[in-house]
């Protein structure tokens, strides 16, 4: 079956794999043993890249899953979407003061 | 006061205080001892009748389980960029005279402080109110995380709670 020009024209490119670079920090860092983690990334939501975290990384979902996460310097909520090469931070419940 | 003020990050002897804030209150993280001292006196201001100065210090003895001392990280410019918003947002808000919070990173012995938070105002209410309020928001929200070293040589990271909550729907 062909698709005809005018549905093709709609279709979204297809993204292409990148790597995303995500900083650990305090504990998770100790889970994983590193400050950073590289994550297949073809775009998408905060949401997305927590599924791919947990995917590539298993044994940080319990703690993932009560972290917040930093983009380009704030913390972003699930449905914001990641741009390819920004900044992005895993920040675990804070103990500081 | 007589040392030149600093508004370096880091000193870099490890036993000096660390720098001092350099205007009418400013934040720093710090890797070195904090000179409670100098953070109160940099928000002293004329009109400012009500002057407070909180520590923070690494307690020995929780609930029966010994700690040696506390070792601290932070995600450092989001961590800066967070406490000078709560700064500017403590000032409007208890419409201080002058405000200054310095956090210590690395490892802080018992007895030592890990913050210092001054602030300033014309009357003592609206200063101690604004001392714990920034308190409450920097242990809540700001991302420096303390990892305890105990007795038994044991270090464990602190993650209490749930970070989430306080971003989803918030943008």
């Amino acid at each position: 079956m062909s698709i005809d020009p005018t549905t093709a024209d709609r279709l979204p490119p297809p993204a292409a794999c990148q790597r995303l670079v995500v900083t650990l920090f305090a504990g998770m860092a100790e889970i994983v043993g590193a400050r950073r983690l590289e994550i297949d990334w073809h775009g998408g939501t905060v949401a997305d890249l927590r599924r791919g975290i947990v995917a590539a990384r298993p044994a940080i979902g319990p703690l993932l899953a009560r972290s917040a996460v930093a983009v380009a310097g704030r913390y972003a909520a699930d449905d914001r979407t990641i741009d390819a090469g920004a900044e992005v931070a895993i920040i675990p419940p804070v103990s500081g003061g | 006061m007589s040392a030149p003020h600093s508004t370096g990050l880091s000193g870099g002897d490890p036993g000096a205080p660390s720098p001092l804030p350099a205007e009418a209150g400013t934040c720093l993280l710090v890797h070195t001892p904090i000179d409670g001292a100098a953070v109160l006196a940099s928000v002293s201001a004329a009109d400012a009748g009500g002057n407070v100065l909180f520590l923070g210090s690494t307690r020995g003895l929780t609930d029966g389980v010994t700690t040696l001392s506390l070792d601290y990280e932070a995600h450092e410019p989001l961590a800066l960029a967070m406490l000078e918003e709560l700064r500017s947002a403590a000032m409007a808000r208890f419409a201080l005279c002058g405000c200054a919070i310095v956090h210590r990173l690395g490892r802080v012995a018992v007895g030592e402080a890990s913050i210092a938070i001054a602030a300033s105002a014309p009357h003592r209410r609206e200063a101690f109110a604004a001392a714990e309020w920034l308190l409450e928001r920097v242990k809540a929200e700001v991302p420096i995380w303390k990892c305890e070293e105990g007795g038994d040589g044991g270090r464990t990271w602190v993650h209490p709670g749930d970070m989430r909550a306080g971003v989803e729907g918030g943008g």
